[in-house]
């Protein structure tokens, strides 16, 4: 008996035993992403780790092959889905297991620099003025450079050309007046069902209106959304809401299918619409559609964004990192980058030759590139951004007044910044 | 097995082993209980005093670094008014939901323990396959059902006439769309709860009522409701439960739109701690919710409870 019992105490030692190891071997596993296993150094000899999302994650492998054979360094990319790598990053960082290099999106700059993870960028590896100034200032965070820019994308002017015939334009709209026109022309003369696609609660559509009339947000100290440029530009954007133009809001809808089938032939979006548009309608929709710059108030600024790529403080072979995000700059390496992945150049030379500078609807994102702006790069913007949604809401489907309206989104940035 | 005629003598030795046994016993516990403290019992107790810090993405590096604000949080959320918006949609939704969901599913049971002959494994798979079914599938097809112009609803409606809302869109809708989704969704495993306290009851008393002249209404007045009751409070306490913590519902049909009007505190729990990373906030926003859960249910066990 009193084996009996014993055996049972073993028996329950030995089960803890093992779920502790297994518990224990969990940690080895793949999921450790940190750069610099086993402490190669800076010479150049070692593995990079690269989280990549999207695309990037599939199509980096094949294009790092090249770095790979002239420097002898292996790249070891890990794709990340975009959904989930906001979270994954900060957890690397709350976990001290950052890989070496990372895609960033370009508003989530101020936040992660905030968390002093990501290393400066040292003098010297790039030159500023290769790049467009929308997308270097996307990686400006206190005025220090702690990205690179990787790719980017610009808003334009989305819109059915046979539609627009129909209501009488062979041009599309050039100014805010005449976008105004433009758009209840296509409603009740073109017969579309909806003027123009906009998001009542969007600040990265409404945003590009605000700087086309000259106001900025953010000094760099301060927050000014009270400003006249402020207003009108919401005034503006709620007209289309007033006077019935603007689509019905659905939530997560998916202007695509509207576009196609011409119910909402005019909306503003990024690069990633083209194929989306051409796949689609495939050749129907071929000759009855276009892009356009953005309409002029004071000028025609666009909103910029896409990746930047960091690397990490606790990387133990930055200069190695540095080297490899130095060469993903390049304007040749940035031109293949581009026909691999269809992710515009953040490098101006990269525009110059091969598909890019024969396609006119992409000379069109190139020649808005020069007019961009980005969004303050602050840890609190995200938060910010939520509360100009939630406001813009009020105003286009809601009744709040725009005066209103701005002093609430003012007043919430600067209890976030403070607080 | 102690019992069991010990060879050895004397008390000690039986202690000894009494403790020994203990310890077994506890050895073979172990495994839960090791995963409940680390996995459980840890962010429980971590999240409560993460409540009365005001830890953000700058901590993240160095979580010793965050300050502590005491009931700062608390006293905070009381001010904002997307918390106020968020906690006011929540007990609508709960308050309509709730007892929405119980009485079609007491209903539904009945009718299928009693006035259904055939098919009645049918009906109830029928009616248990949303439950199973992956909540972000049920709510892409919910949102097409929705969609204003070329959903089902109103393309139905159409026929008859009536020219349909604009359902997630629209303020005043968009709170009884999820709440319709809501309640199909979880009709299914209260029905089947229902169902097997249904059954329990012995047919014996539905014999003898009718014999002494009961009709069908008085049936289910005195003899169903009374003996349901325990199942009834049970069912009761778990989809409160669930529904005061409305998630996926509205985040993936409206994302707490239009004007905030289907925003609750679960999102907004998860909105602060995971895309803003104010993990002090989001705790705080937690543990009220957790409280208030906890009172409920408290009072529902209470008001319920069998009468003897």
């Amino acid at each position: 008996m009193m084996s009996s019992s014993r055996r049972l105490l073993m028996l329950a030692a030995v089960q803890v035993l093992a779920l502790l190891l297994a518990a224990c071997g969990g940690d080895s596993g793949p999921t450790a992403g940190g750069g610099g296993d086993e402490g190669e150094g800076g010479g150049g000899s070692g593995q990079l780790t690269v989280w990549a999302m999207g695309a990037e994650g599939e199509n980096l492998p094949t294009l790092a092959e090249q770095y790979e054979e002239e420097n002898g360094v292996t790249i070891r990319v890990v794709p990340v889905p975009w959904e989930t790598a906001h979270d994954k990053l900060l957890t690397s960082i709350a976990g001290g297991e950052t890989p070496d290099i990372s895609q960033m999106g370009t508003t989530w700059m101020g936040e992660f620099a905030e968390t002093g993870a990501l290393a400066e960028v040292p003098e010297g590896i790039v030159d500023q003025d290769a790049f467009y100034e929308g997308a270097w200032s996307t990686a400006l965070f206190e005025e220090t450079a702690y990205g690179v820019p990787w790719y980017v994308e610009t808003r334009l002017m989305y819109y059915r050309t046979d539609i627009a015939e129909k209501a009488g334009w062979d041009e599309p709209p050039a100014t805010w007046e005449d976008l105004q026109q433009f758009a209840a022309d296509l409603k009740d003369k073109g017969g579309a069902k909806y003027g123009i696609n906009l998001s009542p609660n969007n600040w990265q559509e409404l945003m590009p209106f605000v700087w086309e009339t000259g106001a900025e947000v953010w000094d760099g100290e301060a927050f000014d959304f009270t400003s006249d440029g402020v207003k009108e530009a919401m005034d503006y954007y709620d007209s289309f809401f007033e006077d019935g133009v603007a689509a019905e809001f659905v939530p997560n809808f998916d202007v695509t299918q509207g576009f196609v089938s011409g119910t909402h032939p005019l909306f503003f979006s990024g690069p990633w619409h083209v194929a989306l548009i051409e796949d689609l309608g495939g050749d129907d929709i071929q000759g009855t559609w276009d892009v356009a710059l953005m309409p002029e108030n004071e000028n025609r600024d666009s909103f910029i964004g896409g990746s930047d790529l960091v690397v990490f403080n606790d990387s133990e072979q930055q200069d190695a990192a540095w080297d490899f995000v130095a060469w993903l700059a390049d304007a040749e390496t940035q031109r293949e980058w581009y026909e691999a992945t269809g992710g515009l150049p953040a490098v101006k030379d990269a525009w110059t030759g091969g598909e890019l500078a024969d396609d006119e609807r992409l000379a069109l994102f190139g020649e808005q590139l020069e007019m961009t702006r980005a969004p303050p790069v602050i840890p609190e913007w995200e938060q910010i951004a939520e509360v100009i949604n939630t406001e813009l809401e009020k105003v286009t489907i809601g009744n709040a007044s725009v005066d209103d309206a701005a002093a609430t989104i003012q007043q919430e940035a600067e209890s976030m910044v403070k607080g | 097995m102690a019992a069991t005629a010990p060879t050895g003598t004397g008390r000690s030795w039986l202690r000894r082993q009494g403790v020994r046994e203990n310890l077994a016993g506890w050895l073979f516990a172990s495994p839960w209980v090791i995963l409940f403290l680390v996995f459980m019992a840890g962010p429980i107790l971590a999240a409560f005093a993460l409540s009365f810090t005001d830890f953000g993405l700058a901590d993240l590096r160095d979580p010793l670094n965050t300050e502590v604000v005491g009931v700062d949080n608390y006293t905070a959320l009381f001010s904002d008014s997307e918390f106020r918006r968020a906690s006011w949609n929540t007990v609508v939704f709960t308050v309509v939901a709730v007892p929405l969901v119980l009485v079609l599913a007491l209903g539904l049971a009945v009718l299928i323990d009693r006035g259904i002959k055939r098919y009645k494994t049918f009906f109830r798979v029928g009616y248990y396959l949303p439950e199973v079914t992956a909540i972000v599938a049920i709510a892409i097809l919910w949102r097409f059902m929705f969609h204003p112009d070329l959903g089902l609803l109103n393309t139905m409606l159409g026929w008859v006439g009536i020219d349909g809302p604009n359902w997630l869109g629209n303020p005043s809708t968009a709170m009884p769309a999820v709440i319709t989704v809501a309640v199909w969704r979880h009709l299914g495993a209260n029905i089947v709860i229902l169902l097997a306290g249904l059954q329990a009851i012995d047919p014996v008393m539905y014999e003898a009522a009718r014999v002494d002249g009961a009709g069908g209404w008085q049936l289910f007045r005195n003899i169903t409701l009374p003996l349901v009751r325990p199942t009834l409070l049970f069912a009761t306490v778990i989809t409160s439960i669930g529904y005061l913590q409305v998630f996926e519902e509205p985040f993936l049909m409206t994302e707490g739109g239009p004007l905030n009007t289907t925003q609750t505190v679960a999102m907004m729990v998860y909105e602060q701690g995971f895309a803003f990373f104010n993990l002090g906030y989001a705790s705080a926003i937690a543990y009220l919710l957790f409280l208030v859960i906890a009172g409920l249910a408290t009072v529902q066990f209470r008001m319920l409870r069998p009468e003897t």
